[in-house]
């Protein structure tokens, strides 16, 4: 009886074994056989003379399903509304359309690596544009081995746009040093004494930040580092370090703050101490409706943050040509419904916008050259950017937003600042 | 079905079948395509983390929600064995060791609580797991992971990136399968299930409910830990992510839907934790989460047992028509018998899940 339980173990291995088999006979291992017989290079996978395939694998389900959704249904409409036209010509003379192919990674780094996989078999030409740091590294060394390019993608991670070690990649959206570069910046110039406190969060993310800052108050004697102090990013209060930073007597606070509900209770915390300097706070975390009205932030004699995009809500955009342009692609070929409530909608827009760009500049059907043509494009005048925010692919170690404007709070709103004050 | 049974009993087939079956997984990667290559690999490292947890689930009853963090740890183990250039065989003893031991430590507190307490501390694995790994950034690389490429196929061997590592995971895979077969076939495996179904039983037979429990759910954790050995070689990267506590109920929905307490079930636990989202990907990839509900919800209600009882629901249902059409007793009985015994024994194995 025992013994005869096992042969059905055995059936069962030997079934499923010979369905494995039968997997087998459907489908031979194919080489790299890239004949280009025509004389031309060859042309890259994912390819041909009237159409090109991009994958996008970004979290489309669970918690980041919302941000994650909109950088696949950006780029979607985008060239749903360019396909609907006849495509787009390239550097080749040849007019194609672009096809968007979306996996969903749930935030879940290998699942992302198995999407690019799963990208590789279905031969995209290119990836990219999707959201998460983690998600995205699991994926880079990967597509450095298999020569695909991984562009554009949703990171402040300054590893993508590092040339030397990110050759077949590029970031999209500004690094944290980046940001937190543009506020010093912003302050050096002021010419008026200040003294900074400053907060951040105990990772990669706050080093960035401070990092960015630093450079770009060095050498400032206007600029006065008064105090320095960290937070876990599990931590649940900040209560102590503002209480001492209080103290310090800054006038000037630059957190650098992921976490929703800690920079809503530090808003608060500081005016029950009294402490009224002016804020910089991070582009995700200084949303005028989830965080600065909760937290009280006209408190404050001002509160700075960086952007490089026009905000979907804001009634310029919503009355502007391009901006119509973009809510009725939006509605025609992605299931967002009405105003998208988060910027990776617009992101993923000129992300796709600064791909077409290089599509138009690759003079030949390969990744070498879409690399090439990626990383040439200066003086673009990408849709939706604010004025004085610019995309330019050239600079190694920055990703395709290359400037960002500091902005301050209006009560309501945020309006481009160019002075501090 | 009675022939064949009886043609498998010859020693000679039995043999042949296991050659058939071991030449099929040794010459697959070299005639399948890279992505099928990859889906397996991948397919091998999920069954080895549903394994570990069956052992502690499954066969011993213990609800246990926290086996993504001996995955996480033995990723990172690997990880830092790697990058400080560890012997490889050293490495993965130590991504099996060290979950294994924190498990021990876990479990000699947590096993004595006994019921939902258990279930209570292993789900505050994950949730410790992930802001540590964040905060011990020299270990863990920080919130941004850290790389460990070691799994590249060696110039001697001749085989491309996906084939090497098929081969690795497949070996260790192998080998973990007929650890644990042996272990729940054993006497070890019939204490685990007594301690399962009543403890107060057990205890009136000399087995320590306690001593168990804490031993399947080290040896769950060591599971745990070379499933992320094996990850780190299928992924080469590893972030805090990995050990996010939604993905320690997905291991357990995979658990499920492949059949709690059984060793095949473990293998299609894995077989469907990777190849859900990917065929999702192909149909629809926004309805990920709501296809592996939907799929759980029918498994549960169509098949309790999970996915490995299928055939046996099928026998019976078929054998249900059989006597209905037989008149003469004495062909009907011993298929009776057969087609009964063999009902029975798996049905009394996996008692107890719930």
């Amino acid at each position: 009886m025992n013994m005869r339980k096992r042969y059905r173990g055995v059936i069962g291995v030997a079934a499923m074994a010979s369905a494995v088999a039968l997997v087998v006979t459907g489908c031979t291992r194919g080489g790299d056989t890239n004949t280009g017989e025509d004389g031309e290079a060859a042309a890259s996978p994912g390819i041909t003379d009237d159409s090109i395939t991009f994958g996008i694998t970004s979290p489309l389900t669970g918690p980041t399903a919302g941000p994650g959704n909109c950088t696949v249904d950006g780029a979607l409409a985008y060239f749903g509304a360019k396909n609907a036209e006849g495509g787009i010509e390239f550097g080749d003379g040849k007019t194609r359309t672009v096809e968007i192919k979306a996996y969903d990674d749930t935030y879940d780094p290998q699942k992302a690596l198995a999407n690019f996989q799963q990208m590789v078999a279905e031969g995209v030409f290119a990836a990219g544009i999707g959201l998460g740091t983690p998600t995205n590294r699991a994926w880079r060394d990967a597509a450095i081995d298999e020569e695909i390019p991984q562009v554009l993608v949703m990171t402040g991670d300054p590893l993508f746009s590092n040339r030397e070690e990110s050759p077949w990649q590029l970031g999209l959206v500004a690094t944290y040093p980046q940001e937190g570069e543009a506020f010093g910046q912003l302050l050096a110039d002021s010419g008026e004494e200040h003294k900074v406190a400053i907060l951040s969060q105990n990772d990669d993310y706050g080093e960035g930040y401070v990092e960015g800052f630093k450079n770009a108050v060095e050498g400032a004697d206007n600029i006065e580092i008064v105090g320095e102090l960290t937070y876990e990013a599990t931590d649940t209060s900040v209560d102590g370090q503002l209480t001492e930073l209080a103290a310090s007597g800054a006038d000037v606070f630059f957190n650098a703050m992921s976490i929703t509900p800690l920079v809503i209770s530090a808003l608060q915390k500081a005016q029950q101490l009294g402490w009224n300097p002016s804020w910089f706070l991070p582009s995700n975390t200084s949303s005028p409706t989830a965080i600065l009205e909760p937290g009280g932030g006209a408190a404050f004699p001002g509160i700075y943050t960086v952007a490089f995009s026009e905000a979907a809500a804001s009634p310029a955009f919503q009355e502007s040509e391009e901006g119509q342009a973009f809510m009725a692609a939006l509605g025609e070929y992605t299931n967002q419904d009405g105003i998208p409530g988060f910027p990776h909608c617009v992101w993923s827009w000129i992300g796709a916008a600064t791909l077409e760009q290089a599509f138009q500049n690759m003079e030949e059907p390969t990744r070498e050259s879409f690399m090439d043509a990626l990383l040439n494009i200066s003086d673009f005048d990408a849709p939706f950017m604010l004025p004085g925010a610019e995309i330019d692919t050239t600079i190694d170690g920055i990703p395709a937003v290359s400037t960002v404007v500091v902005q301050k709070y209006n009560g309501k709103g945020y309006d481009t600042v160019e002075n501090f004050g | 079905m009675n022939r064949m049974s009886k043609l498998l009993s010859n020693t000679w087939v039995r043999v042949a079948v296991v050659v058939v079956v071991a030449a099929l997984l040794l010459i697959a990667p070299l005639v399948l395509p890279v992505f099928a290559n990859q889906t397996l690999t991948r397919m091998g490292v999920y069954a080895v983390a549903v394994l570990g947890l069956n052992i502690i689930m499954g066969y011993t009853g213990q609800v246990m929600l926290g086996q993504i963090f001996f995955l996480g740890v033995g990723a990172y183990v690997t990880a830092y064995g790697v990058n400080n250039d560890w012997n490889i065989v050293v490495t993965f003893f130590a991504a099996c060791i060290l979950p294994g031991l924190l498990g021990l430590v876990i479990a000699l507190a947590a096993a004595r609580l006994g019921g939902l307490a258990i279930a209570m501390v292993t789900i505050a694995l994950p949730i410790i797991g992930v802001p540590l790994a964040k905060r011990l950034t020299d270990l863990t690389g920080g919130s941004q992971g850290t790389s460990a490429r070691f799994s590249s196929a060696p110039d001697w061997t001749g085989l491309d990136n996906d084939q090497w590592q098929y081969y690795m995971v497949m070996v260790i895979t192998v080998i973990g399968f007929v650890l644990a077969y042996n272990l729940v076939r054993g006497k070890f495996g019939r204490a685990m299930a007594i301690v399962r179904d009543n403890e107060a039983v057990a205890r009136s037979i000399g087995i320590s409910p306690y001593r168990y429990k804490v031993m399947a759910f080290t040896i769950a954790s060591i599971f745990g830990g070379a499933s992320g050995f094996l990850y780190m070689v299928a992924v080469q990267y590893t972030s805090p992510e990995t050990m996010s506590f939604a993905h320690s109920i997905s291991l357990l929905a995979a658990m499920v839907v492949g059949g709690a307490a059984s060793i095949a079930g473990s293998l299609i636990g894995g077989v469907y934790y990777v190849l859900v989202p990917q065929v999702t990907n192909a149909i629809d990839p926004t309805v990920t989460a709501i296809s592996q509900g939907i799929i759980l919800v029918a498994v549960l209600f169509i098949l309790p047992g999970g996915l490995v009882s299928l055939p046996r629901v099928i026998r019976r249902l078929t054998r249900k028509r059989d006597t209905a059409v037989a008149t003469s007793p004495q062909t009907t009985s011993p298929m009776h018998q057969d087609a009964g015994q063999a009902a029975e024994g798996p049905e009394t194995e996996r008692q107890g899940q719930s």
